[in-house]
């Protein structure tokens, strides 16, 4: 549906896309995650038809952005960042007013109308003023606004950003809810948005994607995973035999205190993994109590983390 | 959609702007303000000036007193055009539906015309009471008023211009002022003699024929010459073409 190669954005001296490749098959829900500056309005700007790249290309549906990009824009619908939408107007009327200039048709544009307003449950604000409208709202009219024309592809410019936790969980269920019609691209800092409503994630830094597969792919290549363990025991012997075992460069660090419950961590990663058992053993072979021991679980955080800082230090170690 | 770009300029994009805009414009309290007072200064100078007892019915001092409001009128009606859009961030879905720039700029050029036009309507209570209590010549009236349409055209071509290359409205209101303000004296031949004492004669004739002014006063005087109106076309199309390329050009860089 959505195809992107080698795609290049450079302002000025910025260059603010280094040729970043990517596809979005129909029906996908892709999450586009990375800092800010990173790439990600850029990609969805070009994609839209508002800027033109420097270099490379892409299409919507066998359509180049550039060549065809009336037709492209009649494909998309787009939630730009901070939701801009016409203060003066009356929900119903910009809505309308979406419908008519994207070319819906007279005898359907009613009915396309009313169909957004009921999916982004506006009902009770349609005779409203834009203006006068809460926050959520306001993203809720940006949302009916991208769906009014029924297009194919949704793209969404961080469309929880400034909300508030119950407004983020109700934008989060319509977007879910649209992702079963749509393919959607939407962008975020949230990483939970990704893992509750995405089928897909591309992390993007610098210009560069970092990462691009299933939740599952990007946390299962995570090399982290350390051995959280709890022990009843004294401290400071259980800490220099669990240094004695364990090889020189794994830190081993106590991470809480609970009553004479100790909690450490041993950062091994997954390289030397049969740790597990040997620290069960140590433990009950100097007489402790073994409360806890656990594999810690990489989430998404991690690899987002471990990507954009990892390259960070990297950029500024060069 | 045709392919000549000249067909499509009032083509359903443009008409689905243009309303939108001119809804904008009867909705927005400033616009009233600020079409109440031009009314209001136009009406009373004119009206003092025009309504002599003894002398013959004229409109004259009304057309005259016209291209000074337009100068400060004006401005203020196109200079949120752009800016605003771009303050807002609203421009970044206009410039993303499914229409052509040129036909978004049409659209909003046509309604600034239109609202013009309706606040010009409104001075005609002045005309048809001099008509009624003298002999107007209509005419030459309707001659000028036609005049003042085409003038105003021009201002809003030269208003949206600076609108669009700024996100400030302040900035693009003071940039279409003083621009207008120079090629208002342009259009006076005596000044540009005084201020291009030097220059040859052939120089000042095509500074003096720069100005919209000239072709106003030509036009108002009720000479119905084509190349005047071809002059405002082609004024008209240069500046609305360069708002398209501004629109164009920032594709290129950060929107």
């Amino acid at each position: 549906m959505i195809e992107v190669e080698r795609l290049e954005k450079t302002y000025g001296f910025a260059r603010a896309l280094r040729g970043i490749s990517f596809s979005v098959q129909n029906g996908e829900v892709l999450g586009f995650l990375g800092p800010n500056g990173a790439g990600k309005s850029t990609t969805m700007k070009i994609l839209t038809g508002y800027l033109l790249p420097t270099g490379g290309r892409a299409s919507v549906d066998g359509l180049d952005v550039v060549e065809r990009s009336l037709e492209v824009r009649r494909r998309i619908g787009y939630l730009p960042e901070s939701t801009p939408l016409y203060a003066d107007m009356r929900v119903d009327d910009y809505l309308r007013f979406c419908a008519e200039i994207r070319g819906v048709p007279r005898s359907r544009r009613k009915a396309q109308v009313a169909r957004a307003v009921e999916r982004c449950r506006l009902e009770r604000v349609t005779g409203k003023n834009i203006v006068e409208l809460s926050k959520g709202y306001k993203q809720r009219v940006g949302l009916a606004q991208a769906i009014v024309h029924e297009p194919p592809v949704l793209i969404l410019d961080e469309p929880t950003s400034g909300l508030d936790p119950n407004q983020i969980v109700e934008v989060r269920k319509l977007i879910a809810e649209l992702g079963e019609q749509h393919t959607v691209i939407l962008s975020t800092h949230y990483l939970q948005e990704v893992e509750k409503s995405c089928t897909r994630v591309v992390i993007v830094h610098q210009g560069e994607i970092v990462a691009d597969g299933t939740q599952q792919q990007l946390v299962a290549q995570q090399p982290s995973g350390g051995v959280l363990l709890t022990v009843r025991g004294p401290e400071q012997a259980v800490l220099s035999q669990l240094r004695e075992l364990l090889p020189a460069d794994v830190p081993v660090a106590v991470t809480a205190r609970d009553g004479d419950r100790v909690h450490y961590r041993v950062a091994v990663d997954r390289q030397n993994a049969p740790v597990d058992e040997a620290l069960a053993r140590l433990v009950v072979k100097n007489g402790w109590d073994l409360l806890e021991l656990r594999r810690e679980a990489a989430t998404l955080e991690d690899v987002f983390r471990n990507l954009t800082l990892r390259a960070q230090q990297e950029a500024v170690g060069a | 959609m045709p392919d000549v770009p000249v067909l499509d300029l009032v083509g359903s994009g443009a008409r689905v702007v243009f309303r939108r805009e001119l809804k904008a414009y009867f909705l927005s309290p400033i616009a009233y303000v600020f079409g109440a007072l031009f009314l209001a200064v136009l009406l009373w100078q004119a009206a003092a000036a025009t309504i002599v007892d003894g002398a013959p019915a004229s409109m004259q001092p009304f057309f005259a007193y016209l291209p000074w409001l337009f100068l400060l009128f004006l401005p203020g009606l196109t200079m949120r055009l752009w800016a605003e859009e771009r303050k807002l961030g609203t421009i970044e879905l206009l410039l993303t539906f499914p229409v052509e720039a040129r036909q978004v700029v049409m659209g909003k050029f046509l309604a600034v015309m239109v609202f013009l036009g309706c606040m010009l309507l409104l001075t005609l209570g002045l005309p048809l009471t001099l008509g009624a209590y003298g002999r107007l010549d209509w005419p030459a009236t309707l001659g000028s008023y036609l005049a003042s349409l085409l003038y105003a055209s021009s201002y809003v071509a030269v208003g949206m211009f600076w609108s669009s290359m700024t996100r400030d409205q302040i900035i693009a209101l003071l940039a279409s002022i003083v621009s207008l303000a120079l090629l208002f004296l342009l259009g006076v031949p005596q000044i540009v003699e005084g201020m291009f004492a030097g220059a040859p004669a052939w120089l000042q004739d095509l500074l003096n024929g720069l100005s919209p002014y000239k072709y106003f006063q030509s036009i108002a005087r009720g000479v119905f010459d084509t190349r005047d109106f071809v002059y405002f076309a082609c004024f008209c199309g240069f500046f609305l073409y360069a708002n398209t390329l501004v629109l164009q050009v920032r594709r290129q860089q950060k929107g």
